[in-house]
Order: structure tokens, then sequence, then C-alpha cells
């Protein structure tokens, strides 16, 4: 055959697949996932490492100054945003429990709104939700998985993840691995086994369930008598080890621990997972045999590079139990284990990197001062790491609570009573190489609830714990900008769209989009 | 010199449903109110008996929007306290207490005001924590009895307040203190020596926080820290009106009594707390 003949089929192949990428273009491709464009925040952390760095540098240490409010969005309800938004082709999805809205992330005009019926599932909060070709993935307090059309949120499937009359609840953001959507379930008041299911992307069929405590049935006694470990923040992803890294919630009973001997794996642990199998790796316990709910859900973020001299495949984590540990996640060995906040409640690390339970700290009738207390020495809201100053920034606190339990508090549920006595909220940059703490920003309370965003020009995004969104300078925690909107709620967001960098961060019912002055983007001329 | 101020203890980062609207708006009735919680109206919500239908309703509402801190069957849940064991549930008539808290919040001790919940509902969550409390079993959070505090050796706390906990500095057993375990028990006593939280309260207290500004002009103003954070400063000046400046303009100093309370938690072995308490139960 001559090309020629051909020439005409060819040109209209090449028109036919350029117009099937038009047709498709407002949807999420998943290959982009592995690298996502510089106007998307396409998951939850951002990308797979679980960094929540951006590489954007418009907005510098030297112009941050000049930051001005871009739009506000409202949502006009009395529930606050915690979520971390996702954002695709100039549309941004935020989420609070039964609320989906879809806005434009050039103005924050709303396109739609996506309300799921009233439910008695716990509200307690909405993390975010997942995008997938034209699918967004919602989770709901009574445990469904609802996809929507991500045009216009209208509803193309429900499935149902658990009952939610046995106490569980859902509150998680999807993470999406190739067709596979991984959704963790809430629910550590009811002595229920941790559960992490797989479902198609396309149908909603579960395709797997890792269970993180002995599965109903199961025989023998894998988790020592302990039910929980429930994984309700969103995890982390390698490719090239095709591994999928999760952080697990508290046992239950919670706080009485007579009824579960022994470390009760893998409760307070990270576990790595095969994303196409549901398969266990490794699992890395953050807290052994836990009495204090303190859940290992903090994300679990990957880096690469040269640890004290090989390079690594690394995975950091600074835990609610305020240790921050270094692993290699190929094998999920320990390298480096160290403190970031006050602790009390340990007798050191034992030789596999593992703090070491102390029975003297555990809840007693008559009480016992534990450092950190219930709420952590962190919590769910994400860290963020730098690799240029090698530092991770968390968000931490120095707190203390007196945890009490007795046999009267019987073995289901919280089975026990502790109370918070004090806590100071400091942001504090960590050294991965060494553990050691490069500076430490006093937040102004008692309260860490905001997350932090890095960026590649060398700025750290989060909020203090009195009313202000605050950017700092990463390499030493120096204050360059501020503004009083009130406590921020979720984690910050960075995309740049048109030439402008917006900066996303959330205070009560209200997402808030900063960016340069227009004329000063003009004026920079940094287009990208 | 800059010491730093009390940091207000919140129980826990999961924190629900802190609603920053309705917070504001609890915080401007605060403010409207002299007598704050109390002037709201205590009236009943709920003056006929509950039935099955409206327990199912309050059932599933405390399920959605209180259960995370109470526990679904009220019995307390994570930071939240075992309602069916609650005083002002036991004094409750008809929502009268009640009503007010979850319209109001107790906002310093972490709990958020409902104040989007109309009478029907409150009415409803009402009559399902009545019958929490009428049918409460054993298990979930539970609460801490005075017994259960009795381990401690005065003696040895006697040792330890006016020793190595370093307390007789700043307190005395016959003055400040005195009468102090006649006036609180238990664990409410416990927390209070541990440390006080910065609650919303017209009590006068020495563990007021203060603050010294020095203007540009030299002029010093002095008065109860008021508002602090890395850019502000604000204190109630002598004559009672609340004033502020940026940190980059004045120099300042606060001084935080509760300090060495801060200090010492780092310090206290449980045996000494237990001991201390045991010495501020005799001051009676």
């Amino acid at each position: 055959m001559k090309f020629a003949k051909l020439f005409p089929f060819a040109v209209a192949l090449v028109l036919a697949s350029a117009f099937c990428r038009l047709a498709s273009a407002q949807g999420l491709d998943p290959a982009t996932l592995l690298k996502p464009t510089p106007d998307s925040w396409p998951l939850y952390h951002g990308d797979y490492s679980g960094q929540r760095h951006s590489h954007l540098s418009q907005i510098t240490p030297a112009n941050v100054g000049e930051l001005t409010l871009a739009w506000a969005f409202q949502t006009g309800q009395a529930a606050e945003i915690k979520s971390s938004p996702i954002v695709a082709n100039g549309i941004l999805y935020v989420s609070i429990p039964d609320h989906v809205w879809a806005v434009d992330a050039r103005t924050g005009a709303q396109v739609w709104l996506y309300t799921y019926p009233p439910n008695e599932g716990l509200h307690i909060g909405h993390r975010g939700v997942a995008l997938y070709k034209d699918s967004v993935y919602l989770t709901t307090p009574d445990d469904h998985l609802v996809c929507l059309n991500a045009r216009d949120g209208t509803v193309k499937w429900n499935v149902v993840l658990a009952d939610v009359k046995t106490g569980y609840w859902t509150s998680v953001a999807p993470l999406i691995v190739r067709d596979h959507v991984l959704v963790g379930l809430s629910g550590d008041f009811d002595n229920l086994p941790g559960m992490l299911k797989s479902l198609d992307a396309e149908t909603g069929e579960t395709q797997w369930t890792f269970y993180s405590t002995a599965q109903p049935g199961t025989p023998g006694n894998p988790s020592g008598g302990a039910t929980g470990g429930n994984m309700w923040i969103t995890g982390t992803y390698d490719p090239e080890l095709n591994l999928v890294f999760v952080g697990t919630g508290n046992p239950t009973p919670v706080l009485a621990a007579q009824t579960r001997p022994g470390d009760n794996p893998w409760t307070c642990s990270i576990v790595a997972l095969n994303p196409d199998t549901g398969k266990f790796v490794w699992g890395f316990q953050a807290t052994p045999h836990d009495t204090h709910d303190w859940d290992a859900v903090e994300v679990p973020v990957l880096v690469d590079g040269i640890f004290k001299g090989s390079p690594k495949k690394m995975l950091l984590q600074a835990s609610r139990n305020g240790y921050f540990f270094v692993l290699d996640r190929a094998t999920g060995k320990a390298l480096l284990t160290s403190t970031f906040a006050a602790v009390n409640w340990s007798k050191g690390v034992d030789k596999d990197g593992r703090p070491i339970h102390n029975p003297e700290k555990d809840p007693a009738r008559d009480g016992r001062l534990v450092a950190p207390d219930e709420g952590g020495a962190t919590n769910y809201r994400s860290p963020s790491f730098d690799a240029k100053t090698g530092l991770l920034v968390v968000s931490s606190r120095d707190a203390y609570g007196i945890y009490f339990s007795k046999a009267e508090h019987g073995t289901v549920g919280w089975a026990g009573a502790d109370y918070g006595v004090f806590g100071k909220a400091v942001l504090r940059a960590i050294d991965y190489q060494t553990g050691k703490i490069r500076w430490n920003h006093d937040l102004g309370g008692g309260w860490a609830s905001a997350g932090v965003l890095t960026t590649e020009s060398g700025l750290s995004f989060t909020g203090d714990s009195v009313r202000s969104v605050i950017a700092l300078r990463t390499s030493d925690g120096a204050t360059l900008w501020h503004s009083a909107i009130g406590h921020v709620g979720n984690s910050p967001i960075t995309y740049q769209l048109d030439g402008r960098q917006y900066v996303i961060v959330a205070s009560g019912g209200e997402l808030f989009a900063w960016a340069l002055p227009e004329k000063s983007v003009e004026q920079t001329g940094s287009h990208r | 010199m800059i010491s730093s101020l009390v940091y207000r203890v919140r129980k826990r980062q999961r924190y629900g449903v802190a609603l920053a609207l309705l917070v504001l708006t609890a915080a401007l009735s605060y403010a409207q109110s002299s007598k704050g919680q109390e002037a709201a109206a205590a009236k009943p919500v709920a003056a006929s008996p509950a039935t099955v239908e409206q327990i199912q309703a309050g059932k599933a509402l405390f399920a959605s929007q209180c259960s995370f801190c109470h526990g679904r069957d009220a019995a307390g849940g994570e930071s939240g306290p075992d309602l069916t064991a609650s005083p002002l549930v036991e004094q409750d008539v008809h929502g009268d207490k009640i009503g007010v808290v979850v319209r109001n919040g107790r906002l310093a001790k972490g709990m958020p005001a409902f104040g989007n919940v109309d009478d029907q509902q409150l009415a409803a969550l009402v009559s399902f924590i009545h019958d929490r409390k009428a049918n409460a079993k054993e298990g979930r959070r539970r609460t801490v009895d005075v017994a259960d505090l009795q381990t401690g050796n005065a003696e040895a706390g006697m040792r330890y307040f006016n020793g190595a906990g370093g307390c007789a500095k700043c307190h005395s057993p016959s003055g400040d203190l005195a009468g102090i375990g006649g006036k609180l028990q238990g664990l409410e006593l416990l927390k209070r020596m541990l440390y006080r939280e910065n609650e919303r309260t017209t009590e006068p207290s020495k563990a007021t926080p203060t603050a010294t500004v020095t203007l540009a002009s030299g002029q010093t103003v002095s008065g109860k820290l008021a508002y602090r954070d890395e850019f502000t400063i604000g204190l109630i000046d002598s004559s009672g009106w609340y004033r502020s400046w940026p940190v980059t303009q004045v120099k300042f100093t606060v001084t935080d009594p509760l300090e060495a309370h801060i200090e010492q938690l780092g310090k206290y072995t449980d045996e000494d707390m237990h001991n201390v308490l045991a010495y501020l139960e005799t001051l009676r």
C-alpha cells in the first residue's frame, strides 16, 4: 500500500484521536496522577508522595508580602471545611460531610453542588473527594461511596461500604491508584476491625478488603484480641515498588487493654500493601499496644534521597504519639526514631526502632499524667516535606492529659476516661537526616489545626492557633506574611492557572484563594 | 523579656463540629450578656413526656452531631464526658439545663455551640439523653469518682508542696488555698491543681496573665492580657477598656502566673501528683 493512499486515513485518525483528546480533556487521565501538572492538585496530597510540596515558584519569599485575596468561596454551611480540595482542568472540588461543591478554580464561582441525603452516620468531618477520568468519589457518614459525574454532580452509582448501624462511619478522601479507589473506614468506638477497601473505579465493585486487625471469623488471635486499626487518612503510593502505604488507627477497646495483651498488630501502624491485591507486604508499629488513642494515621511521606551515605527509598512519619520515624519503605525497617514533642509514656526505643510500651503510663483508676494528650503531638492534618532543606514541617503540640480506666469502665469502645490538661502548639521543622528540630515556630495557642504546604521557592504556608493564615520562610521559620481570616482548618494546596499561582486555605465554612496582585503577575512575567 | 501566655487547652484535633459561624454567634451572645450562659433562657423545651418517635429522632441527631465526643450511647466518647453520669443532666428538667449548653456551647471546654438546633430537635436530643441515662449500662467512657483518687500520701504531698514542687513559692495552705479541699473535690480538684484552664470567667483570679506595654512615647500601660498573637498585643487597661497595638510598634512583657504549672507538668511523677492531691484534700 502506498502511503498516499493511507494519508487521508492517517489524517482522519490523527484528527479523530485529537478530537477524542479534546472531548475527554475535561476528565482526569489517571496516568497524569504519576506526574501532576502545575495547573492541578489532583490528589489529596497533591501527588502520590504525600510531601504536599509544590514546584510552583511564582510566589516567593520576596513577594509573598504582596499576596492578595483573589477570591473567597462561602459554603454557607455551619460545618468547618477540613478537607483538602482537589483541582483539575480549572475546577476545584471541596467537601464537608454530605456536601461536595465544584467551583471555578479561577474565580470561586460555584459550578455545581451535590447534597447527600440526611443520615445518622457520624458527621465529624470530611477529608476530601477523589477524581478519576470524569468521576468524583465521595465517602459519606453512613458508609457509602458515591460516584458523581464530574461535569454536573449527578450520581453515577452509590455503593455500601459497611453497615452504619455497627458503628462505622467514613470521612476519608479516597486514593486513586490506576482503576482502584481505596477507601478506609472510620469507627474506633465499637470494637470493630479496621478495614481498607479497594473498589473498581468504573463499577464500584469491591476488589479486595484489607483488615488491619482480625477479620471476624479469623482463626487464632492475630491481633491479641484487639479490634480497631481503622485507616481514616488517605495513604501514599510508590509506583516503582507498587506499594500503597497507609497509617492505621488505635486499637479497641481504646483505653482498657486487659482483653488485648501483646502488641496488637496492625493497630497504630504503618502498613504497606499491594494495591492490586490488597496483600499485606510489611507493617511497622508506631505504638505497640496503644492505650492512649494515638492513631498512626498521619501521612506516610515518601522521600527518595541519601541517608547516612547511601541512597534510600524512605518513608517519614511524624506520629500522633510524639515520635518521628524514618523507615526504609521497601522493607519497613526503621532507619531513625526520635521524638519531636513532649513525650513521657515510653521506656525508650527498642532495637527495631519502635517505642517501648511503659505499663506505668497505661490509664489507671487513679489517673496517669501522660504526654502527649489524646489529641496527640500532631494529628491528621498534613505535614509537608521540603527536599531542598531536608525538612519535614509539622504542626505539633506539647500536651499533657490525664488518663483513667478501671474495671467498671468495661471493655467495649472507649472503656475509660481522659482529660486534656494543657497543650501548646508549635510548628516544627524536623531534619530527617538526624531527627533534630531545625526550628520551632510558636503558633500562639494550644491547638494545632492546620496542615502545611511547602513550595519550591522556599515558603511554608499554614495557620497559627489564634486566627491567621501565615507564610513562613522554610529554611528558618521566619514569618513573611499573614492574614487574620480566622483559624485555618485544613491543609493548604496550590496550583497555577493562566500564569497566576493560587494558594487555597479554608477557615470555617469558607475557602480563601490567595495570589499576587494581577499587576504584579504581569510585571514578574513568570508565566509557565 | 517576653514570657508566654496561657495556652488554652484544646482536647483534640479531630474536634468535630467547631463551627466558626456558630462559635461567633455564641461569642456574640456571650459578649452581649454579662452573665454569660446563665442569661440564656433556661426554659423547658420539652414539657410533655418523650415519645418513642422523639427518642428515635434524638438518637439519629445525636449519632450524627454529638457522638464523636459523647459516644453514640451518650456515655462518653473521644474527649466528651459521659452524659449519663453528668450532674447537669441529673438536674435537667425537660431540657432547661441541657438546652443552654447545646445552644451556647462550652467554648472554653471545647464544646461548640449548636445555635442552629431548633426547638423540636433540641427536645428530641434531650429525650434521647434522658432515655440513655435511665437505661445506661457499663462500658464506654465513664466518670472518675472521688474514691478513685485516694491513692496519695498527704504527708509526702506536703513535703513536695513545700520542697521539690515549688508550690509554696506562690501558694499558701492558709492563704489562697485555705479550704480548697472543701470547695473542690476529686477530678475537679486534680485538674485545677495541674493547670487552670483560662476559662472565660468574671471571677477575679490571681491566675490571670497580665501584660505591660511600653509605647513609643515611653508611656506604659498595664492590665489583664486580653489578646495575643504573633502580630498584636491586647489588654484591658485600668479603666476597663480594651486596647491593642501591633507588636512591632511597642515593647511589652507578659507575666503568666501559671507558667510554673506548665513547667511542673513535665516534672511530676504520677506518685507526686497523687500525693499533692491528697495534701490539698486535707485543706478543708
